[in-house]
């Protein structure tokens, strides 16, 4: 099953800040992240997102996007030290440097923002609808046509998913030895895939005829967007936004 | 060209930018293919080279990159949603434009098997390059090294089957010729 939605319904501001001025926060400070390396507050803002994560949501969930990047921390553990070898050592065994001091300033400096954006990116997924995303990006400039290609594109995932897995299921049902194996999978790749093409290809022209039955293309066109109506006002929302990062900035280049 | 059969077309173009971005998608999520090493290979490179063969640059470069982007979205990975978007987005296109050059119906799946070759490899350079760098900012470039060799290899397992199921395609519903453009 494909889900078209990581929305968890919970509690908190988040969920009340208007879609337009939460996605120019999250873009801010990430700019922020990239461009501050005062390590405290870097981790501080982590520390910030994080506690936001446990509030709108809870403990279980709010550590998922961690688990999502374990691997690549630990890769980055690995090898990042490898990149710096100059300056003073810190870490070493026999006559091998493992660490340097500048190693592990800049360890510290990526896991921090690599984390940072990570925590950002979910917390506004997670407390965003995927249909009020699509807005906010229709009202920063989308065309009505790019809407429509990614709203489209969500009521067909699902009917595409579920065409594959019929096709998949098909393909297995004719074969006579271990159906499941890693190898029949692998055989069973073109046929699968060439057939899910041609069905989601063959519904095209309905799709687009459909499209013209409910006034595509008419001068006067029968439908529109919902617009975002935020609580208290857009700008108020956008205010609270630039206060945010301001707070952030200040907290980068000040301390 | 009169109104009604502009209107259509755009009708076709969205209709059909709308689809293959849903099957990127899906083939990112959902389809993917078992390694030797017990690990697996997601087949949105299929479908990204799939649309650019069948479809040309601009299905390519907006079905692959919205359709990483939202399989990214929806996966879990939104901090490199708008990465996949740019990196897929110019894999598609590349490959779209380098393998139609020549080809008289400007469906780059007529074109040669070698130029579909090198169309696709261009693409996966563009591909595994822009996950490098992406990565190498994000994470150092030694730690993004380590990335380099899964990712040629999804390109490539990407680049011969989508030569293989765009040839297919095309013999198995003829039809598709009048989607391209």
């Amino acid at each position: 099953m494909v889900t078209t939605s990581l929305y968890i319904a919970g509690r908190g501001f988040l969920y009340k800040f208007d879609p337009r001025a939460k996605l120019f926060t999250l873009l801010a400070l990430t700019l922020l992240l990239f461009l501050g390396s005062n390590h405290a507050s870097l981790w501080l803002l982590n520390l910030a997102v994080f506690l936001l994560a446990l509030y709108s949501t809870n403990f279980k969930q709010s550590l998922q996007p961690l688990k999502t990047i374990i691997f690549l921390v630990i890769i980055m553990i690995l090898f990042v030290p490898l990149t710096y070898r100059d300056g003073t050592v810190v870490i070493k065994i026999g006559n091998f440097t493992v660490a340097t001091k500048e190693a592990l300033f800049n360890l510290n400096l990526l896991v921090a923002r690599f984390l940072g954006i990570t925590y950002m990116a979910t917390l506004f997924i997670w407390t965003t609808k995927m249909v009020d995303i699509q807005l906010a990006l229709r009202w920063y400039g989308l065309s009505y046509s790019g809407t429509l290609i990614v709203t489209l594109a969500f009521r067909f995932i699902p009917s595409v998913a579920d065409s594959f897995q019929m096709i998949q299921d098909a393909h297995l049902l004719r074969s006579a030895s271990d159906s499941t194996s890693s190898k029949r999978r692998i055989v069973d790749v073109v046929p699968t895939v060439t057939a899910a093409l041609v069905v989601a290809l063959k519904s095209i022209p309905y799709m687009a005829m459909s499209l013209e039955h409910r006034g595509f293309g008419r001068d006067n066109k029968r439908g529109s967007y919902r617009y975002l109506d935020p609580q208290f006002g857009l700008w108020l929302h956008f205010l609270i936004a630039v206060v945010v990062i301001g707070v952030a900035y200040f907290a980068f280049n000040i301390f | 060209m009169s109104k009604k059969l502009a209107n259509q077309l755009t009708a076709i173009r969205i209709a059909l930018t709308a689809m293959l971005t849903a099957v990127v998608v899906v083939f990112t999520l959902i389809v993917r293919v078992p390694t030797p090493i017990k690990g697996y290979i997601s087949l949105c490179d299929v479908a990204i080279v799939f649309s650019a063969y069948m479809f040309g640059p601009w299905v390519g470069f907006i079905a692959g990159g919205l359709g990483t982007g939202i399989a990214d979205l929806l996966g879990g990975y939104a901090q490199w949603a708008p990465l996949s978007f740019i990196i897929h987005g110019l894999q598609g296109l590349v490959i779209a434009l380098i393998a139609r050059k020549k080809v008289v119906a400007k469906i780059p799946a007529d074109a040669s098997i070698l130029r579909m070759v090198i169309a696709g490899v261009v693409g996966m350079v563009v591909m595994t390059g822009g996950y490098y760098l992406a990565g190498g900012v994000l994470y150092g470039f030694k730690a993004a090294l380590s990335e380099v060799a899964l990712n040629a290899m999804q390109s490539g397992v990407g680049v011969v089957v989508g030569i293989i199921v765009s040839k297919a395609v095309l013999k198995a519903y003829p039809p598709v010729r009048a989607l391209a453009f």
